[in-house]
């Protein structure tokens, strides 16, 4: 589904991402891990079309195209869902608003016909319930006056609503209790499936508890140092970074 | 003779044959008298006035006036329900307007008023007027020949939205310039409630100048509602002022809408006199090609316990130009005094221009003022994040950009404004998605 073939990309002209080779296939969830300013947000970002996160050399491919000439839009309508590190306030517009017009957007990019508001209305209460989002958020202005985790859940309201085929999670678990958690992980794990790949930005192992990874990657200086199966992460709760860093040393 | 003196002669030649009303009484005389005097000590204003430093009037000033005698531009009919006064280049259209007379209430036109000798308008006319008026506030009182009049007597209420429609045109001849002066008076008594719609259109690319003022009187614990929305022709000047006096316990609501014109100034100028009093000010600016949109607001805290409560937002496309002065004046003995006044101008294009100047003279020492200035463009965080949603960057603008419009569209009360201005500002995708705003 994924394919990123030695990824070199910068923010604003920094360079950050340093040779990045991955591949995700249908039905897997990779957990990205690794100490802060390794790159790891940025990863996710370059991936979703974030203006300014420059690819300047490498490729990424999503379902073998090449996804450097697509706007952040059209990735999105071509299956590609980034949940915000820092999700943005929108006073103003309703999320119902929001998210209709998003479902619609990406209906007409596909070329099939808008969504009716009786159906629309089903979907959202459906996906509503399942991360446990009262109603009344859903008329609330986007994000606006939520608490760090009812932004979080309403990243997976949205994920759950444009059913993305390649789910990006930036540090979607930062800041969430463990009620939270639980819930977001719910979210996640309802969006599993064999036709659906899921990355998830994280630094904690806490969330692979709930939404358990195929693969985890470990990334240091804007490159993958290590990569394994879900016990490395629980080595890298137990014994941190340091341990890779050293063997990195003696390999060279 | 200079020229400031000349141009000012000529002005009132070009008012030598214009169709005032209520000639036969004496106070009016009196007051249009005075008025003219005024004028011709001050003439018009002009770069060098303070209060005129960022609005040019020279296009204005350029154009040879004559008044119109009225037309036969047809609207459209009255809906069933509402009360509808129509004026075409300031004259009354009595077959085009509605009236629902109910028990204490009055609503007619501006020469009906005055005659009418119940209504003691003698002792309201351009008593809400301050000392220092500029030239188009006497102006008006000189050469006024229409408006709309509306008497709530104590403890009435107006059952249904009471509609004033000003429409003006061109002159048939093209080296004329129309103009017309209005003035409207709302009287309302203690325990009274209104809600006004005040319109003003005009056919697109029509040269006119209105000048136009709206005296409101609120009697105590009166309550009234009053909408200006400006659609007036892309090419016409529109010249405004709302002048306010409140009673205690009296809540009035001043909306300010421009969307349309190629000069626009509004004098918006309310005295709390009772304590208890509220003032909401709303306005919304969205500019485009050279438009130039002028709003002067000002709140003068007279007594104690009264609040104001002030929120305008301009949006300046392509060429166009917003000037804000908002002054808030607290006296020495209006402690308990809570204020907020908030200016937010989004800039769509690199040659827009907004001037904000927040002007706040407190000499009470036991109050709540706020206020607040921003200048900006459209936040690329949030077009990245609806972008990444899928919405194309042109509709996430859109989108964006009615957000910014909502946040004072979501404080008007009145739902045909609100689905008016979703459908004017919004365009197409947000008119889709009306119903989840």
């Amino acid at each position: 589904m994924l394919s990123i073939k030695n990824l070199h990309a910068s923010v604003f002209d920094t360079p950050i991402l340093n040779g990045i080779d991955l591949q995700v296939n249908a039905g897997e969830v990779h957990a990205i891990m690794g100490p802060n300013g390794s790159g790891k947000s940025t990863l996710a970002n370059v991936i979703a079309g974030r203006p300014g996160y420059e690819i300047t050399a490498g490729s990424v491919e999503y379902l073998g195209q090449d996804i450097a000439g697509l706007e952040a839009d059209e990735r999105a309508c071509e299956g590609i869902f980034l949940a915000f590190q820092y999700p943005v306030e929108i006073p103003g517009v309703s999320n119902m608003a929001m998210l209709k017009a998003a479902i619609n957007s990406i209906r007409k990019y596909r070329g099939e016909a808008e969504i009716t508001a009786a159906d629309f209305l089903k979907l959202i209460r459906n996906k509503a319930e399942l991360v446990e989002m009262k109603q009344e958020f859903l008329k609330r202005s986007v994000n606006e006056g939520f608490s760090g985790g009812e932004k979080k859940r309403n990243e997976i309201l949205q994920m759950a609503m444009l059913e993305p085929k390649l789910a990006l999670l930036d540090e979607t678990d930062s800041g969430l209790d463990i009620d939270a958690l639980k819930i977001v992980a719910q979210g996640v794990n309802a969006l599993r499936g064999e036709d659906r790949a899921i990355v998830l930005v994280t630094h904690y192992q806490r969330l692979l508890d709930y939404i358990v990874p195929d693969f985890v990657h470990v990334l240091s200086a804007g490159k993958i140092v290590k990569s394994g199966d879900k016990s490395l992460a629980l080595k890298l709760e137990q014994e941190g970074y340091s341990w890779i860093e050293d063997e990195l040393q003696q390999a060279s | 003779m200079n020229i400031a003196a000349d141009q000012n002669q000529s002005w009132l030649e070009q008012h030598t044959h214009a169709p005032v009303v209520g000639q036969e009484l004496e106070w009016l005389k009196n007051l249009r008298a005075e008025a003219l005097a005024q004028f011709k000590q001050s003439g018009l204003p002009g770069i060098r006035d303070e209060q005129w430093r960022h609005t040019n009037l020279r296009a204005l000033k350029s154009n040879l006036y004559a008044h119109s005698h009225g037309s036969s531009t047809k609207v459209s009919a009255t809906p069933n329900s509402t009360t509808r006064l129509v004026f075409v280049n300031g004259h009354f259209a009595p077959e085009q307007s509605s009236l629902h007379e109910s028990d204490g209430i009055t609503v007619t036109d501006l020469e009906q008023g005055c005659r009418d000798q119940s209504l003691h308008l003698q002792d309201h006319f351009s008593s809400t007027l301050p000392t220092q008026q500029h030239g188009f506030t006497t102006l008006n009182t000189a050469y006024c020949h229409g408006g709309y009049v509306i008497y709530l007597r104590s403890g009435t209420q107006a059952a249904s939205v009471l509609e004033m429609l000003f429409i003006n045109t061109a002159q048939d001849d093209d080296s004329l310039t129309n103009i017309s002066h209005t003035r409207n008076l709302v009287v309302a008594e203690a325990n009274t409630r209104c809600r006004i719609i005040e319109r003003h259109q005009g056919e697109d690319g029509s040269v006119y100048l209105h000048n136009t003022i709206t005296e409101i009187i609120a009697g105590e614990n009166a309550h009234i509602d009053h909408y200006k929305i400006q659609q007036d022709s892309s090419e016409a000047f529109h010249i405004g002022g709302v002048f306010i006096e409140q009673a205690a316990n009296a809540h009035v609501k001043s909306h300010n809408i421009s969307l349309g014109g190629l000069l626009t100034r509004n004098d918006i100028c309310c005295n709390l006199n009772g304590e208890g009093g509220h003032i909401e000010m709303n306005g919304l600016v969205f500019g485009k090609g050279r438009q130039h949109v002028d709003n002067h607001t000002q709140v003068n805290h007279l007594v104690p316990h009264c609040s104001s409560d002030e929120h305008y937002k301009c949006i300046l496309d392509d060429h166009s130009r917003s000037v804000f002065r908002g002054r808030i004046v607290v006296a020495e003995d209006a402690q308990l005094t809570s204020a907020d006044q908030q200016n937010n101008n989004l800039l769509l294009s690199a040659n827009s221009e907004a001037d904000s100047k927040p002007q706040l003279e407190i000499y009470a020492d036991d109050v709540k003022c706020s206020h607040g200035a921003t200048v900006g463009q459209l936040d690329p965080k949030s077009l990245f994040y609806l972008q990444s949603r899928g919405i194309d960057q042109q509709s996430a603008s859109e989108l964006l950009t009615f957000a910014f419009a909502n946040q004072v569209i979501d404080r008007l009360e009145a739902e045909c404004v609100r689905e008016d201005l979703t459908k004017l500002i919004g365009g197409a995708l947000l008119h889709e998605l009306e119903d989840l705003l």
